[in-house]
């Protein structure tokens, strides 16, 4: 019994479904790491009962209504509260003072998800009186993420981890200032969004659209090619300011980027980086 | 474009019970450099960090945690990272992604072994060691099935010979073994493809 090996994808129905995403979606896959593409579209075939990937392109070419469930089941959208707690405690020590005398506080998070990294954020500043001033723009490719992540609420189950993640990083800040559980979820102060923005944006396709202090994009460049990683790193560092700040993921690097010769290093172990001036 | 040569690679599995048979392997295994070893050990969540520390000693080869993209090279031990699916990619690279676990597991041993059969990695070798779970069975029989060396831990010789049982239950691999064997194993596979 091969219970835990997925159904297999052949390259030319890789190819395939590349076309497919492109022509009709508009939307280019091309480039994502294939050893994980091609176990997410597996996984989704077994989800549906499909042992030929044929089918599955099929369906995305007649059923457009599949589409953003199926962009929903591609993409990988795991992600918690104040994930890497040393990172959020090195971006508190290292980086926040920095903004303390800015008048506003521009940040761009990319590849949101589910929104805890926002809620993250959003608490980070509001105990450092940062929040006021600042305006986060938080963007997903998978627009059901974004709608999760406006109802601030997430299955109970998370509540241990996100709550020791949350002492990790602010300890003696009682949780329940900005979390509670109601009818059976965990609850987030609605408040916290009160300075975010949800947007749909695709880090391959779309252009940079704005300038801003802070840049987060962390657990996104791993699904990502080597040379793909290079051109989204370059729009990612595009639209800091001089002296701006980019933080990746904690397994991240920039290795494959031309854009790294723009930064130095603030926190290299927690993947902290500022643009040169 | 042009393929650069691959090092032969050696993968490793275990779960609990495993992390002492491997420690004594790293440590005393001859530093090959055309050969690279891929350590896949489910471990705690936390500590996050620490691990590398807890092998001790290494002569010559070079023991890391893979950042996300790096190359696969000779002469270096790569321990998966904590709470990251470890794979590796036809380019020669390996990738490291948060999809949901593989038996409550991640890094998943099946996934690694999986991945290396779908990348047509042309010379690999792989053994399973103790363990309380299934991950890594099914991986290991793909593994075998597309021709690779395969060894499982003599259920005798297990601390915890549920991983070992679960891949018996598939197939016979190439060979069993006893953790004392280890390394001469490893030098064995190595040297069906010199
Ligand atoms: C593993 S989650 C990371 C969540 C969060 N940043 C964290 O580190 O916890 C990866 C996210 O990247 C998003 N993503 C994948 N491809 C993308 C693209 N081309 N543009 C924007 N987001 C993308 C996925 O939809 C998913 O929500």
């Amino acid at each position: 019994m091969l219970a835990e090996i997925l159904p297999e994808v052949s390259d030319a129905q890789l190819e395939r479904f590349f076309q497919v995403m492109l022509t009709q979606y508009g939307m280019d896959f091309r480039e994502y790491a294939p050893a994980s593409l091609k176990r997410r579209i597996g996984s989704v075939m077994r989800r549906y009962g499909l042992t030929d990937a044929d089918t599955l392109i099929q369906r995305l070419v007649t059923q457009p209504e599949y589409f953003e469930r199926f962009l929903n089941e591609i993409t990988v959208s795991t992600t918690e509260l104040f994930r890497d707690p040393s990172m959020w405690v090195a971006l508190r020590v290292q980086v926040l003072p920095q903004f303390v005398s800015l008048p506003q506080l521009r940040i761009w998070q990319a590849g949101v998800s589910t929104g805890e990294e926002a809620l993250s954020l959003a608490i980070l500043l509001s105990e450092t009186g940062l929040y006021e001033k600042a305006q986060i723009i938080a963007t997903d490719i998978d627009k059901r993420s974004l709608e999760q992540a406006a109802k601030v609420s997430y299955p109970l189950r998370q509540r241990a981890l996100y709550e020791q993640n949350f002492y990790a990083v602010l300890p003696g800040v009682p949780f329940s200032r900005y979390a509670e559980e109601k009818e059976g979820q965990l609850v987030f102060d609605p408040q916290l969004l009160r300075n975010v923005q949800f947007l749909p944006h695709n880090l391959v396709m779309d252009s940079p659209f704005g300038q801003f202090e802070l840049v987060m994009c962390r657990n996104v460049l791993i699904y990502f090619t080597p040379s793909l990683q290079d051109r989204v790193v370059t729009k990612l560092v595009d639209s800091l300011v001089p002296g701006g700040v980019l933080v990746i993921g904690t397994k991240e690097s920039l290795f494959w980027c031309q854009a790294a010769k723009r930064l130095t290093g603030v926190n290299e172990a927690e993947r902290i980086y500022r643009k040169r001036a | 474009m042009s393929t650069p040569k691959r090092p032969f690679l050696w993968l490793m599995g275990g779960s609990a019970g495993s992390f002492t048979p491997v420690r004594r392997f790293v440590q005393q295994v001859p530093y090959l450099e055309e050969v690279a070893i891929v350590l896949c050990l489910h471990r705690m969540r936390n500590p996050r960090v620490g691990m590398i520390e807890a092998f001790g000693q290494v002569e010559r080869w070079k023991l890391l945690e893979p950042d996300d993209k790096a190359a696969v090279q000779g002469g270096h031990i790569y321990l998966a990272p904590a709470d990251y699916h470890l794979l590796v990619e036809e380019e020669g690279y390996m990738s490291l992604s948060v999809e949901e676990p593989v038996h409550y597991s991640r890094p998943s041993i099946d996934v690694l072994f999986e991945s290396v059969v779908r990348a047509r990695w042309p010379y690999a070798g792989a053994a399973l060691l103790s363990g309380a779970n299934r991950d890594g069975a099914a991986g290991l029989h793909l593994m075998h099935q597309a021709g690779h060396f395969t060894a499982v831990q003599d259920l005798t010789d297990a601390e915890i010979p549920t991983m070992p049982q679960a891949a018996l239950d598939l197939f016979e691999p190439t060979r069993r073994f006893r953790a004392a064997e280890l390394v001469q194993v490893f030098l064995h596979a190595v040297s069906l493809y010199k």
